[in-house]
């Protein structure tokens, strides 16, 4: 049995698995505190149970520490120490940032000597008495939380090694992320990356023991993932280190949810909440990426993220009065107060989908009397604004299916354009909650290779088994690990056969004794 | 004009949209140009009717590969190092600044020379738009030599480059810039602000700018957009601005060929009876196809937005399923003549066609 929790703004979900079947799912309020939410849903689970529930691991989507970035509380401020010296002058450390939390995370910034260039040679050499004098200034300032980010790292870590040792030794108590552990070529992306990460390590500790605590204290005394931005887990060990890959957590989720619930690799996924809808694309079963930059909180990252369409339409949607426009303004979760069907006066996208019978939802006879042609006019203006978002996703000639999940999905009609296939799988609302309890353990690796000086198939399978080490640290099971997606990038204005190589693997979660896992490993 | 943080920041965006996709991103040049700015003080931008016939101006630039920058960071000194050697090597005194391109990342490279300097920067440039070549200049093209020159690594070291063919340099400075890094910054085409005027596509730094200011406020809001920026070229050297197509990038296959990333781009359109759009790409943009029939081609520009933000998109971070709109636009009159086509041509890169103006292919 596993059980997978998504704690979203509004609903915290749950859904419990037994090996590859949904067996009950249930949805309850999000509490401030988040842990007495995941208490209060895993309460609800077991009294809809007719049997005690003993779960061999619980897999949580969360999006406490992204909002921590966005609402820039619960960080630590962070001292950022560079190896690149003598490039990159004038581009400090927290360069780019916005300056409300550049203040609130910045502690210190340092650029130092260090660091490699692309072909391998040294930058310039590390420098061990600038390292002191660092340290000692650390040490001045009570200083709690280091990243670390050295030019080239992911190519050649020993830098960032180097000078973590130093400095961990000097300051035992001090936290510390390393770029290289975190992030991908581009060195600022990267380095702010690892900022974010230390600034949240404190929190995450205070997260995790949380509810490593609140879990122990109930009746599932069993390992606890959290999700990552593509998709896999990493054990609550890694998550303590590594915070910053749950920022994206949330709409993987619900597209992975999607696959599994209908079996698809291949689809465009529809995730309907109460003010927004998202268009994802299913490729391969995984969210398809997005190649944009990706912005956190307004800190520019390299971190990998879904290609999401988001628009104003969900089961909150104000509707005009006559039916011919409905959102981008919604009631959000003041739905069950102000839909007409819940006794309030506000007409909304679920009011008109009560009205024309297609969910059963509050008080059917307070929407009786609506004028059939603003229901109509309403319908189609859904189905417009879906199927334009469809269009721009569907990513070849030939219409994918597409799926519907999230609570709003009910205010859908059963068509959309000619060629779509609709898909409204048993269990959609809670699609996320499903998505991270089916979720695997990955590892990824990066560098920069010449195919002039090593062969291409030694080069990705050095990457490989980086990668694949990776995997087995965050917990997945050796037996069971392979190859997800090997990313070959040509660089523009070099020698013919300089590439960038990205592995990533993906195994099963090597402390699941859930039959499906036995039955893989054999 | 004096440029201030806000207007590089629109500058870049410009840049970007008039690099036809090719020109590196120019973020990093960015960062660089608004803590010049902070650091020192805003740049000085004038005219080349502001200067005297004999006053001295260089072009100044980055030359490499841009990937590698990703790394190993541009620094702000490193252009005022280059005129400085410059100067010195020469014995002469640099009056303003200009830049290579307007499109992409060395658009801002003369803003960091020039605010970190206090040197001015002249309005406009040697293409306006992105393109890959050094004999693909405007000055080039006028006859003037980039050579002798002076090209400054990451550690400040300095090298002279003279007593060499336009093609020889190109190679020499590109074989440099892989020994020290793959990137380094480079001062050349010395020349007197008369034989700049005779050449130089004006005033497309503040067109950039124009851009740039229409894409931010605009944002997310194509139709008005291309309306706007309808306005802003209408004064230019460009000619007429047309949207092409609004899509979804179905296929794209690119490999590095000969350090250029060529291939092409396969679109489906928005409206159903449409056909679909292929595209040639070596870095840049280079031509447009609908079904069999050429729509526009290179030098005119092809610019690739995205359809949710309006914002440009690099045919670097072009991707399967991205939804674009793809607008066209006459190139500057300099890229008419046929002395000009001769190097800037279709054929030039590889196409056996020649040129035909963007309005003779698809009239508005």
């Amino acid at each position: 049995m596993r059980i997978g929790i998504d704690v979203g703004g509004t609903h915290t979900d749950a859904a419990l698995l037994s090996g590859n079947q949904v067996v009950e799912t249930c949805k309850v309020l999000t509490t401030s505190d988040v842990m007495s939410g995941i208490l209060d849903v895993l309460t609800q689970l077991q009294s809809q149970c007719s049997e005690t529930v003993v779960a061999d691991a619980i897999m949580i989507g969360t999006t406490q520490f992204t909002n921590a970035v966005i609402e820039r509380r619960s960080l630590k401020p962070v001292a950022a120490i560079r190896l690149g010296a003598p490039s990159g002058k004038g581009l400090p450390p927290f360069v780019g940032w916005p300056e409300d939390i550049a203040n609130t995370v910045c502690a210190a910034v340092y650029e130092l000597e260090g660091g490699y260039l692309y072909d391998g040679q040294e930058l310039s050499p590390l420098n061990e008495v600038e390292l002191k004098k660092v340290i000692e200034d650390l040490k001045r300032r009570n200083v709690e939380a280091v990243a670390i980010t050295s030019a080239f790292s992911p190519m050649n870590s020993s830098p960032e090694q180097w000078v973590k040792e130093r400095v961990q030794q000097a300051l035992p108590h001090c936290r510390i992320t390393l770029s290289h552990e975190i992030g991908r070529v581009g060195l600022l992306e990267r380095e702010n990356a690892a900022i974010l990460n230390a600034s949240l390590l404190h929190f995450a500790d205070d997260v995790i023991t949380a509810l490593e605590m609140a879990l122990k204290n109930s009746q599932h005394n069993c390992p606890v993932f959290i999700s990552q931005n593509d998709g896999t887990l990493m054990d609550v060990s890694f998550a303590r280190r590594f915070p910053a890959l749950t920022f994206a957590s949330g709409p993987t989720n619900s597209l992975r949810g999607a696959a599994k619930l209908t079996g698809l690799d291949e689809a465009i996924v529809i995730d309907i909440g109460g003010t927004t809808t998202d268009f994802g694309v299913l490729r391969g079963g995984f969210p398809r990426e997005s190649n944009l930059v990706v912005e956190v909180g307004g800190v520019r990252t390299n971190f990998r993220m879904p290609d999401i369409l988001a628009i104003g339409l969900g089961g909150g949607s104000l509707v005009a009065p006559d039916g011919s426009l409905v959102g981008p303004q919604s009631v959000g979760h003041q739905l069950v107060n102000e839909g007409l069907v819940f006794g309030g006066s506000t007409l909304t996208a679920s009011d008109i989908a009560v009205a024309a019978g297609q969910v059963s939802m509050g008080d059917a006879s307070n929407v009786s009397g609506l004028d059939n042609e603003i229901v109509s006019k309403a319908l189609e203006q859904i189905q417009t604004m879906l199927n334009a978002g469809v269009r721009k996703m569907n990513p070849g000639k030939n219409p994918l299916p597409v799926v519907l999940v999230g609570g709003g999905a009910a205010i859908v009609p059963d068509s959309l354009s000619a060629g779509f296939e609709v898909l409204r799988p048993e269990y959609c609302d809670v699609a996320n909650a499903i998505g991270a309890a089916i979720a695997q353990i990955g590892g990824e690796a990066e560098r920069f290779v010449s195919y002039q000086t090593t062969e291409r198939e030694t080069a990705i399978e050095q990457v490989r088994s980086e990668a694949i080490n990776k995997a087995v640290a965050a917990g997945a099971d050796m037996k069971t690990i392979r190859v997800n997606d090997i990313e070959e990038v040509a660089i523009p204005y070099m020698d013919n056969g300089s590439t960038r190589v990205r592995v990533k693997v993906i195994g099963d979660v090597a402390a699941l004794q859930s039959p499906d896992t036995k039955e893989a490993a054999r | 004009m004096k440029l201030q943080e806000q207007q590089v920041k629109d500058l870049a965006t410009g840049a970007a949209f008039l690099a036809t996709g090719g020109g590196g991103d120019p973020y990093l040049s960015l960062l660089c140009a608004q803590q010049s700015i902070k650091q020192y003080q805003p740049a000085d931008l004038i005219s080349i009717n502001d200067l005297p016939d004999d006053a001295v101006i260089v072009a100044v630039g980055s030359v490499g590969a841009p990937t590698t920058s990703l790394e190993l960071l541009p620094s702000i000194d490193d252009p005022v190092i280059a005129i400085k050697a410059f100067e010195q090597h020469m014995g002469v005194k640099v009056d303003a600044v200009v830049s290579f391109e307007i499109g992409g990342a060395n658009s801002l490279i003369p803003i960091v020379a020039a605010a970190a300097s206090g040197i001015p920067v002249i309005d406009g440039d040697g293409m306006g738009r992105a393109l890959p070549e050094v004999q693909m200049m405007t000055y080039s093209i006028a006859g003037i030599s980039p050579t002798p020159s002076v090209a400054v690594d990451y550690a400040g070291n300095c090298v002279v480059f003279d007593d060499v063919t336009v093609m020889e340099y190109e190679e020499q400075i590109r074989d440099f810039a892989m020994q020290r890094g793959g990137m380094v910054t480079t001062v050349e085409f010395c020349m007197t602000a008369a034989e700049l005027r005779g050449c130089i596509v004006p005033n497309t730094v503040s067109l950039a700018i124009e851009i740039g200011e229409v894409l931010r406020v605009e944002r997310g809001n194509a139709v008005e957009l291309i309306e706007r920026l309808r306005v802003v070229f209408e004064p230019t050297a460009y000619g007429d601005i047309v949207t092409l197509f609004t899509g979804t990038v179905t296929d794209v296959a690119t490999s590095v060929i000969g350090g250029y990333d060529i291939g092409y781009a396969t679109l489906r359109s928005d409206k159903k009876d449409e056909e679909d759009i292929k595209v040639d790409i070596k870095n840049e943009y280079l031509t447009v196809w609908a079904g069999d029939s050429l729509r526009v081609c290179v030098p005119d520009l092809i610019t690739f937005l995205d359809s949710e933000t309006g914002q440009p998109i690099n045919s670097e971070r072009l991707g399967f399923g991205q939804r674009v709109t793809i607008v066209g636009i006459g190139c500057p009159s300099h890229f008419r003549t046929s002395k000009a086509l001769d190097v800037v041509g279709p054929r030039c890169f590889g196409f056996d066609f020649d040129f035909t103006p963007i309005e003779a292919l698809t009239p508005q």
